[in-house]
């Protein structure tokens, strides 16, 4: 079985980073699989609704959460554990997702996509014609 | 005259140790989101003129489950994650955290416990904790005993 769900090189990600200015970080991810095709849920806590951004381009799925500063500029931080910053990752999708079904919610900092299976090509009858 | 000094020779320790703590946050900003067994939720604490500023990294937790307590200016966040359901052969990946946590905080001042406020949206918990005024020094007098009969 290929992996039909590969993340994109390090060089492509340092890329969009660049063009987004942002301290950019990847988001821990969990795919599995339902009755119509596969689930993806990404950890992206402090992006509000309306801060994510899908993107299908050939058959590569990006998601890019921005995330809203929580602190104010005269704060000194004392403590630190993880760092302020974009949320970007990037997946290639098998052929056998159907591209314009994918549909997406946000919540609570939780994006959840999900790819359904494109539906198996009915059998054709081909009728023959006797002269 | 001394060619060896103690005093320099601990400033070369902390030259070490800095270039130790750099080195080591380099290796792990590269891995961050990537590691596992990193604390969950990640707490980033930052002080204000009047109160300190907590937030938590909570995504997919309900306001009800969260469980936030000051004891002694150790603060403590308990919580869970459910997985949803989903059987374990489902999964092609999972690297989000599931179940129960506990994270635990010292804070570097005594804070008003009183009037802490927490906010939880978009998976951020926001906790603000009011310091407390301080107090003036006090001055305390030394009193120094007579000594009668003394005299040189």
């Amino acid at each position: 079985m290929t992996d039909d769900l590969a993340a994109r090189t390090p060089q492509e990600d340092a890329a969009i980073a660049a063009q987004s200015q942002r301290f950019v970080r990847t988001p821990p991810i969990d795919i599995f699989e339902t009755e119509e095709g596969l689930v993806l849920r990404a950890d992206l806590p402090g992006v509000p609704p309306g801060g994510v951004e899908l993107q299908v381009q050939d058959n590569r799925l990006t998601l890019f959460g921005r995330v809203e500063r929580a602190e104010t500029d005269n704060s000194a931080l004392l403590h630190q554990e993880y760092h302020n910053g974009d949320f970007l990752r990037s997946f290639i999708l098998s052929d056998d997702v159907d591209h314009d079904r994918i549909s997406a919610k946000l919540s609570d900092g939780v994006l959840e996509v999900t790819l359904p299976r494109l539906p198996k090509a009915q059998p054709r009858k081909i009728s023959v014609q006797s002269e | 005259m001394p060619i060896f000094r103690w005093g320099s020779a601990f400033d070369a320790f902390r030259d070490l140790e800095r270039e130790m703590d750099r080195w080591v946050r380099s290796v792990d900003s590269a891995f961050e989101g990537l590691r596992l067994g990193r604390p969950f939720p990640a707490l980033n604490l930052s002080e204000q003129d009047q109160e300190f500023l907590i937030t938590a990294e909570i995504p997919g937790c309900d306001a009800e489950d969260l469980d936030v307590s000051v004891a002694n200016s150790v603060l403590t966040v308990k919580g869970r994650r459910t997985p949803g359901g989903i059987p374990e052969d489902k999964y092609r990946r999972s690297e989000r955290p599931h179940g129960p946590w506990e994270r635990s905080l010292p804070l570097p001042e005594r804070v008003d416990d009183e009037h802490i406020r927490a906010e939880l949206k978009n998976g951020l918990l926001k906790l603000r904790l009011p310091k407390l005024p301080t107090t003036e020094p006090r001055q305390i007098q030394v009193i120094s005993d007579p000594q009668p009969g003394e005299s040189s």
